[in-house]
């Protein structure tokens, strides 16, 4: 080997180490969030739900899906199973028995501030858009990464349809660009969903708390949970209870993956170079076997 | 072979590299999911540990059956596994304990359970001498916990009366001392004094932080060693060691005990249970005026004597010594008093031992709670409290003000104040929702009629209206003479500055049900009973048909709303 060579090798790996160090997970990740205080969400107040279904109602009319029966006496025998949303339903109300009495939870899109299902999508479908809403578009390609990587089973596929699309939540997001409310929001009769900037409810959701400490576990689902969404809920009875998960953890979930995925070039480029450098270094060269060769003659 | 060198070298400082590199993506922080070890029924059992010498335990902890063995050293008594002292059995175990460091420990343990069962064998079938046949693996994570004993006042009362009987006078100081901390002689420290009893808990109880001069007797007691659990075992057992002959060979097996679930029952009595057993007489007073000096406020005649039957312990409202409010807390705050002034003493709204913090407790019984779950407490938001409420409690006389008459609704124009009221916010969709008004303030008027300190504090009608119509504009409303409507405050649509401001319709929901759900009522629970349906499609919510309407209203409150 030339003097030439070693110095390309050399120098390929030190560039390769050095986009490597840049790439590592802490200080890229500082960047990509963009700052939550701008982000619009929905404080969901579990004490103050009273399992009537006119969001369900008021979101199917908006949305164009099929618009369910919430008469009630159709609402005692559907509640008594816990459901989950789908194609056609965005937000569903669950009914849980806990220690103090029925507890109805609104269930639909968390809108994480650091969402997976973005950060798992190919094409760039899935968006977080500056104001906070999660949304999704046209130019899927139906690898349904997003339903995987949701950690509150949200996305769901048309799976009976000939061009199937994902279906969620989008906080109604046009209605927000025409300055309306959510239709959940607008249709609630007990005001159990408040809308306003993730900064506003966050403040909201503690200053009730703290004016009833006896009503509210101090705990807001959402507040940190995977890196913080944009629909808090409160609760009068611990999270697990109602149905949340507890062990979700607050780093936000495309954390756990891009440290992995910055890691593939990293060790792409360095391997190859390692292991050229042992074979180097371990292989005999022509003139050492020549000259020993010599010797032996002699 | 410099070269080669030089190649080694550098794939090592990449395989460092690289190394370093992986190990910074997989040290991402995970959660940790605790699981919850079983708990078994104590009956006279007891888990040995020790884990404050021992630390993170080798072999499993024993489950030692105390009941067993009893039954076993019945002749024997107590004294064959615990030591005596001045005729007093120590419940300490083992015996013959010197240092307090681990293998010590460890051998004095060993050596007591051991050679004793190593002795009886010889007799008779006894335990173990095998590690595993006391430290089983099954048993690692064994929880074997006694509920915490209580001698409340029904207790109490028996243990006072029985002894006058068999003594033939009152002796409190078989029980009660007090610990004099000037004494010079250590020996003499332990006094008594009639009239000062007080609980065992202000000094024996090691884990509660406590003002600076109990502290100093919670410190010596700490030195012995004599926490509550040791304390108390020490002194009860040995007396109902003494006595318990003498019952036994009368055949009453029941009415001394030493078995740990007879104290240990894990049930305890009542507030109702307890209010008809005479309460500890200790000279006090039955109705002290408080009174402050340099004080704004009026000074409170109290009635100690009712409320003494409203608790389960002196030490829910006497939470450090039996003495007076106003011997720690003053008006500035004293370091006695933890710095909280007398003021906040009596008032603060969340407190166990303030006069408010205990009366907010009341008010959330469910048939207070209906109204008095919107009502702030009024120790929390003091805007502007009324003279009459503060002067309810705040006489500056040394009498209480009179019991009032029982309200009743005779008196009411029943021109203004309805029988029935419609309420029509939802008419596009449902029948109008019938409210029965006067029904109601009838309900409310036997509830507070009911309740002693209902009637007390609600001293006339109107305060019973302000359960619904709360901080209702009064005077605006009067000088008008509109009724105190919800929607004089309440607007339909969203309040385009305050999105949090309650609506009329959300205001309606909230009040009513909140209410009947406080309230435990099974009435008015579901949506049909107040919503009948209109004939024909009811199905669609008409807010959103008219959507040009909401987006009216809606596109200012988030336009205006918006960040720049």
């Amino acid at each position: 080997m030339d003097r030439r060579n070693f110095l390309k090798i050399l120098g390929s790996g030190v560039a390769g180490a050095a986009t490597g160090n840049l790439l590592t997970p802490g200080r890229t990740l500082a960047k990509e969030t963009p700052s939550a205080k701008e982000f619009y969400g929905i404080l969901v107040d579990t004490t103050r739900c009273i399992g009537c279904r006119r969001c369900e109602l008021g979101c199917a009319e908006v949305n164009g899906l099929p618009v369910p029966d919430i008469s009630e006496s159709k609402n005692e025998n559907l509640l008594k199973t816990i459901r989950k949303t789908s194609d056609t339903q965005y937000t569903i109300i669950n009914r849980y028995e806990t220690e103090k009495g029925k507890i109805f939870v609104p269930k639909r899109c968390m809108h994480c501030n650091q969402p997976g299902c973005v950060a798992a999508c190919l094409v760039k479908a899935m968006r977080k858009r500056p104001s906070g809403q999660v949304t999704w578009d046209l130019n899927c390609i139906g690898c349904r990464l997003c339903m995987i990587s949701c950690p509150f089973d949200i996305p769901k596929f048309e799976y009976n349809k000939a061009i199937p699309r994902i279906q969620k939540c989008n906080l109604c997001y046009d209605r927000y660009n025409n300055g309306v409310l959510p239709a959940c929001v607008e249709v609630c009769p007990t005001q159990a969903l408040m809308f306003g900037s993730r900064k506003q409810i966050l403040e909201e959701g503690k200053r009730r708390i703290a004016a009833n400490p006896d009503k509210y576990i101090e705990h807001i689902y959402g507040e940190y949970e995977v890196g913080g969404t944009s629909h808090l809920y409160l609760s009068s009875v611990p999270f697990e209870q109602i149905g949340f998960r507890k062990d979700l953890g607050t780093v936000a979930y495309p954390k756990y993956s891009t440290g992995f995925l910055y890691a593939v070039p990293f060790i792409f480029v360095l391997w190859p170079i390692v292991m050229l450098g042992i074979n180097r270094a371990t292989k005999k060269s022509k003139e050492d076997e020549e000259h020993h060769e010599e010797k032996e003659k002699h | 072979m410099n070269r080669k060198l030089i190649f080694f070298l550098v794939s090592i400082a990449y395989l460092i590299l690289i190394s370093y590199g992986l190990y910074s993506v997989y040290t991402v922080e995970a959660t940790l999911r605790v699981k919850e070890p079983p708990k078994i029924k104590p009956e006279n059992k007891i888990a040995i540990a020790r884990t404050e010498i021992f630390g993170k335990l080798e072999r499993p902890q024993v489950i030692f059956n105390h009941g067993k063995h009893e039954e076993a050293y019945k002749t024997e008594g107590c004294t064959a596994c615990h030591p005596e002292k001045d005729g007093q059995v120590i419940f300490d175990f083992p015996m013959n304990l010197k240092k307090r460091d681990k293998t010590s420990v460890m051998n004095a343990y060993h050596d007591a359970c051991i050679e004793c069962h190593k002795k009886s064998a010889k007799k008779e079938k006894t335990g173990p001498v095998n590690c595993g046949d006391c430290h089983k693996e099954q048993e690692r994570d064994l929880i074997v916990k006694h509920p915490k004993a209580e001698f409340d006042f029904y207790v109490h009362d028996k243990h006072v009366k029985k002894l006058k009987e068999k003594l033939g006078k009152d002796d409190c100081g078989l029980c009660h001392h007090s610990y004099d901390i000037e004494e010079e002689d250590e020996a003499l420290r332990l006094v008594y004094e009639p009239g000062t009893e007080e609980s065992c808990y202000y000094c024996h109880d090691l884990e509660k932080k406590r003002g600076p001069e109990l502290k100093a007797i919670q410190n010596a007691a700490a030195q012995k060693g004599l926490s509550m659990r040791r304390a108390s075992h020490q002194q009860c057992l040995n007396c109902h060691l003494k006595y318990q002959d003498e019952y036994l060979k009368k055949g009453d097996k029941e009415a001394v005990p030493t078995d740990c679930s007879k104290c240990h029952t894990g049930k305890y009595k009542t507030v109702a249970e307890l209010e008809k057993v005479p309460r500890p007489d200790r000279d006090q007073k039955d109705k002290p005026f408080i009174n402050i000096e340099n004080s704004k406020m009026k000074g409170v005649t109290f009635d100690h004597k009712t409320h003494e039957t409203y608790s389960r312990t002196c030490r829910s409202c006497h939470h450090e010594t039996l003495n007076a409010c106003n011997t720690c807390h003053s008006l500035t705050g004293k370091p006695e008093g933890n710095g909280i002034n007398i003021a906040a003493a009596y008032h603060h709204a969340f407190s166990e031992h303030s006069c408010a913090g205990c009366h907010n407790k009341k008010k959330e019984d469910k048939k207070c709670a209906g109204c008095h779950h919107l009502i702030p407490a009024m120790d929390l938001e003091t805007m502007n409290p009324k003279k009459e409420t503060c002067a309810i409690c705040h006489t500056g006389k040394k009498d209480q003000l009179p019991m009032p008459k029982p309200l009743s609704t005779a008196g009411l124009n029943q021109q203004k104040v309805k029988k029935e009221v419609e309420i029509k916010i939802l008419e596009k969709e449902f029948e109008p929702s019938k409210f029965p008004h006067m029904d109601i303030i009838n309900e409310l008027v036997k509830i507070s009629n009911d309740s002693k300190m209902a009637t007390y504090f609600h001293r006339n009608l109107q305060t019973l209206c302000e359960g619904c119509h709360h901080r209702s504009a009064a005077e605006a409303e009067a000088q008008k003479d509109t009724p105190p409507n919800c929607k004089n405050c309440h607007m339909t649509a969203y309040d385009r500055q305050n999105l949090n401001k309650t609506t009329l319709l959300s205001a309606y929901h909230r009040q009513c049900l909140g209410c009947h759900e406080k309230m435990e009522l099974e009435k008015g629970r579901k949506c049909t009973e107040c919503h009948k349906a209109k004939p024909g499609d009811s199905q669609k919510i008409i807010t959103m048909r008219n959507e040009k309407v909401v987006k009216q209203n809606t596109s200012i409150i988030i336009n205006e709303w918006r960040p720049e």
